[in-house]
């Protein structure tokens, strides 16, 4: 649909509505995907309306990607066909919230921003505080499996998604699991769908157990001069019988983000800093205050402080926004997502710093203490962006990954990179013909998201 | 089963390993559910290498197989449907690594639950899924069936403390998926696998997430006078958004039964009460003991009690644990229920189920994981008065349709197996089971693994039909 067909286009506006297809410049330009862009931005209104896209895309052999606010299609492989951009943002509705038993059932299309609002009159929330969140839908959240600091004590989206309702790739309207918290009738497909980039279904509806909001928090921040030391205390707490809910670890690179502008004048940003949040009864975060305190003294901590609850939520805010802060610094920064073990993680910084000094590259780290790096290499102030050297480091940089048993994915980097590298998925995996097995079953055509994901699906 | 397929199968596994004849047969007819089935020849691997060998001899012999652990589930996941081969997994219970710093364990899956908890306890680590069936089950077993336990409540089901499983898929083939790393990129298949019942592969490795033992813990029992009170204290700490670790409910029938048998203290002449357990910090575990003993106050409770020390706690526990044996003493056998509902509906759901056992003149017993909404009446019964029986399976479907209609599931933690799955349309569409079933084709083609189990019958293409079996005449273990 290079260049639409009227016909294309009618038997579309029939589907949703005249009023809900578009093919201006201006609605196709924030819905490219890498260096391609749709040919028609079509707004369905439910589940219904979307397979009949679906299917009329398979007639037409037409690729469809979903989207929603927009803050994630540069995740993944570029894809290898798109026509029609899935808008989903006319489904915003909440479809049923039981504040009482604390459960949530959601349209995809739901900003994240609105959803927390509408919790927070019931005193509660959704631990979701994920990035570019004035614009992030649930959906997106979701089909990106985008992490939040709060994993530490709630677990990813898998941990408290109860089921959903989805559309797959030759237009079956379907759905899984439920919408009680204790579940396990039939087979898990929704966990599926949780990290898939679109490429296995498209989601109309998500249910959600909802938590309830700490009655009090303190932030604490303990800098370090060395990444072995910062990730010692990380293991200390880990080992320990507190329960924070955030523990995060900022690389001088990354506590240069984290602490700019408002930073508490007490934070050294050249340290590696360990942010940690406790929260609950005021008792308990008391009690966090002092062991904390402690504790940090025990593991050689050049500073402990307490921040105030200014500085706390400017903080956790920069916390929760850190790729985009890094990507609005430099849009052709390099952003790697490592899952890793806790004992590997300062081996591994060691190494990048180190890689990242070799090929005069600014490298900035934020890691969840449970297991995740975000990593991002970027171009130094005032030169162009090196988008070979981007390229030639990214494959050192799988290789180092695994050598410290780590699972690496490039999230973010310019499209031009990616067509330069092996892929942002990194090497091959065992699983691969299994996933491949699970594509054939969602989207036998191949029309949804196509090249997106790893392995080429 | 032809005499050749079991030569072959002692060629590999040894004489021991392998058994066929009729008496030793008899012990793997059953598990913990109403269900029954008898395999053709039942083997004990060692290892990996050997259950992807078997599965190649089942395929050459175009044989089902059926993976098998203590045999203590409550859906009948681990019965073979129609002979063939059952894979019991009682020798690859080898605890493979401990990594305390990171917090994992690589174990086979014949190890049991609690001997896994039990091996970490001197490091102050344990793992969290708690099935009342610890002390046998398997986490071979826990992973096949997503088991849950009175502690899912704060801790979640089995599915959230696997990262990694090494697989023997259904062609024979070895690999894995996850790791020991908190998440991979990729599809989350370890997601898709735990809780599949062992209709998709065969698992031949798990790691698990181990968990910190809280600071402290308290046990508190409230007593009542009236169901509704109980009920409505539930709703009430639920809606109150305070969330202890375990909230159980017993009747007052089912705590006679469980006094006269394990004499925890439990008081005789209540109509119910609530196991309430809270762990955490010292803080956390005092401010919501004093918030809960305030709701339960308010709802009437005639008596708040807070175990004094850990053997009294132990003993309220052993209560709970030990309550479905204990109803097992007053009738030859019950038909155990595993519904949830959303937790606000527990008053009119507690309602309905003594209509439904008046109306059909039953006895039912409840035990519940009340916090959660997950529901286990038992209904005891004769299997001996046909008649009763017909009456048993009517309840039962009563019970299951009115937890559906008020939003609820058919199955919290105990699976579908072959006990639920023509159960399976009144929560799922026609579309939903389709999609469902292809799913099972692309990692099991043949339909030869666990056939029979988690989707209707008249739904599986592809795979062995049989007709539903006769209920057991075994009680259960």
């Amino acid at each position: 649909m290079s260049q639409p067909a009227q016909a294309s286009l009618t038997r579309l506006e029939e589907i949703v509505g005249g009023a809900h297809v578009f093919t201006g410049p201006a609605e196709l330009a924030p819905r490219q995907v890498d260096d391609m862009s749709p040919s028609a931005v079509v707004r369905p209104a439910d589940a219904a309306q979307i397979s009949e896209v679906i299917r009329f895309a398979i007639a037409e052999k037409l690729a469809v990607i979903p989207c929603g606010g927009c803050t994630k299609l540069g995740i993944g492989s570029p894809p290898v066909r798109y026509d029609i951009a899935l808008d989903l943002t006319r489904m915003n509705r909440v479809l049923s919230y039981d504040p009482r038993d604390l459960t949530l059932g959601v349209e995809p299309g739901a900003r994240i921003e609105d959803l927390l609002r509408v919790l927070a009159e019931h005193k509660q929330f959704l631990p979701l505080a994920v990035p570019f969140s004035d614009r992030a839908t649930i959906g997106g959240i979701a089909a990106a499996n985008s992490s939040s600091p709060l994993r530490h004590s709630y677990g990813g989206v898998r941990d408290f998604c109860l089921g959903m309702e989805f559309v797959t790739g030759d237009g079956t309207v379907a759905k899984s699991g439920g919408r009680v918290v204790k579940n396990v009738t039939g087979y898990d497909l929704h966990k599926l769908l949780i990290g898939s980039l679109g490429t296995l279904a498209v989601i109309t509806r998500l249910n959600f157990r909802t938590f309830p909001l700490p009655q009090a928090h303190g932030t604490f921040v303990a800098s370090f001069s060395e990444a072995e030391t910062a990730f010692g205390f990380c293991r200390d707490i880990a080992h320990s019988v507190l329960t924070p809910q955030i523990v995060e670890v900022a690389d001088p690179g990354a506590a240069h983000f984290l602490f700019s502008g408002q930073t508490p004048a007490r934070i050294t940003p050249q340290q590696w800093s360990v942010v940690i949040s406790a929260s609950g009864q005021p008792s308990v975060v008391d009690r966090h205050a002092r062991e904390l305190g402690h504790m940090a003294v025990a593991a050689n901590a050049d500073e402990f402080v307490r921040l105030t609850d200014e500085e706390h939520s400017s903080v956790l805010a920069r916390i929760r926004e850190f790729p985009r802060l890094v990507l609005e610094a430099a849009p052709t920064a390099m952003i790697f997502r490592i899952g890793i073990l806790p004992t590997a993680m300062a081996p591994l910084l060691t190494r990048l710093h180190q890689l990242a000094a070799q090929n005069n590259l600014e490298f900035a780290a934020l890691t969840r203490a449970t297991g995740i790096v975000y990593a991002a290499f970027l171009p130094e102030e005032g030169t162009p962006t090196p988008f070979a050297v981007l390229a030639s480091t990214s494959s050192v940089i799988f290789q180092v990954c695994s050598e410290k048993t780590g699972q690496a994915m490039i999230e973010w980097c310019p499209a031009k990179v990616k067509r330069a590298t092996g892929g942002v998925w990194g090497p091959a995996r065992q699983d691969s013909a299994l996933m491949q097995r699970v594509k054939n079953v969602f989207d036998p055509q191949s029309i949804l998201s196509p090249g997106r994901f790893a392995g080429g699906i | 089963m032809q005499p050749k397929l079991i030569r072959e199968l002692i060629a590999l596994l040894g004489p021991k390993a392998v058994l066929s004849q009729p008496e030793d047969l008899m012990l793997y007819e059953y598990d913990g559910s109403v269900e029954l089935g008898s395999p053709e020849c039942v083997v004990f691997p060692g290892s990996a290498r050997d259950v992807a060998e078997i599965v190649r001899l089942a395929n050459r012999y175009e044989t089902p197989i059926v993976g098998r652990g203590a045999g203590t589930g409550l859906s009948g996941g681990a019965i073979s449907r129609n002979g063939g081969i059952v894979i019991v997994f009682s020798r690859m219970n080898r605890i493979l690594e401990i990594d305390a710093a990171n917090l994992r364990a690589v174990v086979q899956p014949g190890v049991v639950n609690l001997d896994l908890s039990r091996a970490v306890e001197h490091l102050g680590l344990y793992f969290a899924p708690d099935p009342s069936s610890q002390k046998s089950c398997t986490i071979g077993g826990n992973v096949s069936e997503n088991s849950g336990g009175p502690h899912t409540l704060a801790y979640g089901v089995t599915a959230n403390h696997v990262t990694g499983l090494e697989l023997v898929l259904p062609d024979g083939e070895i690999t894995r998926i996850g790791g020991k790393i908190i998440e991979t990129p990729g599809y989350d298949l370890d997601g898709l696998l735990v809780g599949s019942e062992g209709t998709l592969a065969l698992v031949s490795e798990i790691t698990v997430r181990l968990s910190r033992k809280p600071e402290a813990v308290k046990t508190l029992l409230a007593v009542y006078d009236t169901l509704d009170d109980t009920t409505e204290s539930v709703v009430d700490i639920t809606v109150r958004a305070i969330t202890p670790a375990a909230c159980e409910m017993l009747d007052g029938f089912t705590l006679r039964a469980v006094e006269d048998y394990v004499h925890a203290g439990f008081p005789k002449d209540c109509a119910a009460v609530l196991l309430i357990e809270v762990e955490g910090l010292i803080e956390t575990v005092e401010a919501q003991a004093a918030e809960i003993t305030e709701v339960c106050k308010l709802h009437h409770a005639r008596e708040v009690r807070v175990a004094r020390d850990d053997r009294e706690r132990d003993l309220l526990w052993k209560g709970r644990k030990n309550a479905f044996g204990a109803l097992g003493r007053l009738s030859p056998m019950y038909y155990v229920q595993d519904g949830v509902i959303p937790r606000t509906r527990l008053p009119e759901t507690l309602r309905c189920i003594e209509e439904v056992a008046l109306k059909y003149d039953l006895q039912i017993g409840n035990i519940f994981h009340a916090g959660d909404g997950n529901l286990h009446p038992l209904i005891l019964f004769d299997e001996r008065d046909r008649e009763q029986f017909q009456r048993v399976v009517a309840a039962g479907g009563e019970i299951m349709r009115h937890c559906v209609a008020v939003g609820g599931a058919l199955t919290g933690e105990h699976g579908v197996g072959m006990e639920k799955n023509e159960l399976m349309p009144l929560m799922f569409t026609p579309e939903d089971l389709a999609l469902m079933q292809r799913v099972r084709a692309a990692f099991n083609p043949a339909g030869r693994l666990n056939p029979g189990k988690v989707l209707p019958l008249g739904k599986a293409c592809g795979e062995i039909r049989v007709q539903p079996l006769p209920v057991s005449t075994t009680a259960p273990a």
